[in-house]
């Protein structure tokens, strides 16, 4: 990463438990899938218990995609229009190709 | 599955109505329109009827099924060049997305609440990110089965995730609005 985080208005990036605050976020989604390296897990686990920053941000990413996870798994019913144009449809594909 | 290989009608209802709603979602996060997810849900399961003794069991039917849509609509969008945004350095996409800067107030809301800001949030992303979100988050779907279906890498998926779900942040704070 070349960019100035205080350009991307960001208040930090330091050196904490032998790891960026910008490699942590980078880690994050690896982190939550349990797909790191025990060390890289471990550096990164001492990180977030000194940085509070990093801490919270962790706890709002995690959040956010339990939330998606348990509130949007179930995908809303059709429309009863879309459903009802949907049946028809299959109706004359059903005729046609079997 | 197999009954409706054998042109089991009833059988391939039942598969119609337990999948449709999923088919449909995805279809709307890869489509820029309600009339063209419509289309593309319809000629998927089309497509799943005609094709259907071609379902070797290699994925889940459900999998199947998201991979006939994905290719429809494929078929019926616009294409586009790649993910627009994905050049944005990580730190930019995490400061929109609230790290290392100033706490807000935590806002307590009710889940049917949440739950409508999140959907309002997805509106607002890319086509990409929301499939990418769809398929992982909400679907379930593996990183590998994720990756064949969008036609990535399994790298470039895990960016795409990643990156989405930090653009899904950066819309929650702004409530829901896009930034483009």
């Amino acid at each position: 990463m070349t960019s100035d985080p205080k350009e991307a208005g960001v208040a930090h990036d330091r050196e904490v438990g032998g790891i960026r605050c910008l490699e942590v976020l980078d880690h994050l989604a690896d982190l939550l899938d349990g797909r790191l390296d025990a060390a890289t897990r471990e550096q990164i686990e001492a990180h977030l218990r000194d940085c509070n920053w990093c801490e919270r941000f962790g706890g709002a990413y995690a959040s956010t995609v339990a939330d998606i996870r348990k509130l949007l798994a179930d995908p809303e019913p059709l429309d009863e229009a879309v459903q009802e144009r949907l049946s028809r449809r299959l109706r004359e594909a059903l005729e046609v190709h079997r | 599955m197999r009954r409706a290989a054998r042109g089991d009608r009833d059988a391939f209802g039942a598969l119609v109505a337990s999948h449709q709603s999923a088919v449909f979602r995805l279809a709307r996060a890869l489509t820029s329109s309600e009339a063209m997810a419509e289309d593309v849900l319809q000629e998927a399961f089309v497509a799943a009827w005609r094709h259907a003794d071609g379902f070797k069991g290699d994925s889940s039917v459900r999998t199947w099924l998201l991979a006939i849509a994905r290719n429809k609509a494929a078929r019926v969008q616009r294409p586009r060049a790649g993910e627009p945004t994905s050049t944005v350095p990580l730190e930019h996409l995490g400061a929109d997305a609230g790290w290392g800067t100033d706490p807000s107030p935590e806002q307590a809301a009710a889940l049917g609440e949440r739950r409508d800001a999140l959907l309002e949030a997805m509106e607002s992303l890319s086509e990409a990110d929301r499939a990418v979100l769809v398929l992982r988050d909400m679907e379930g779907l593996s990183g590998p089965e994720a990756a064949a279906l969008l036609d990535v890498g399994l790298s470039a998926l895990k960016t795409r995730l990643h990156r989405a779900r930090l653009r899904l942040m950066a819309a929650l704070r702004r409530g829901g609005r896009s930034d483009q």
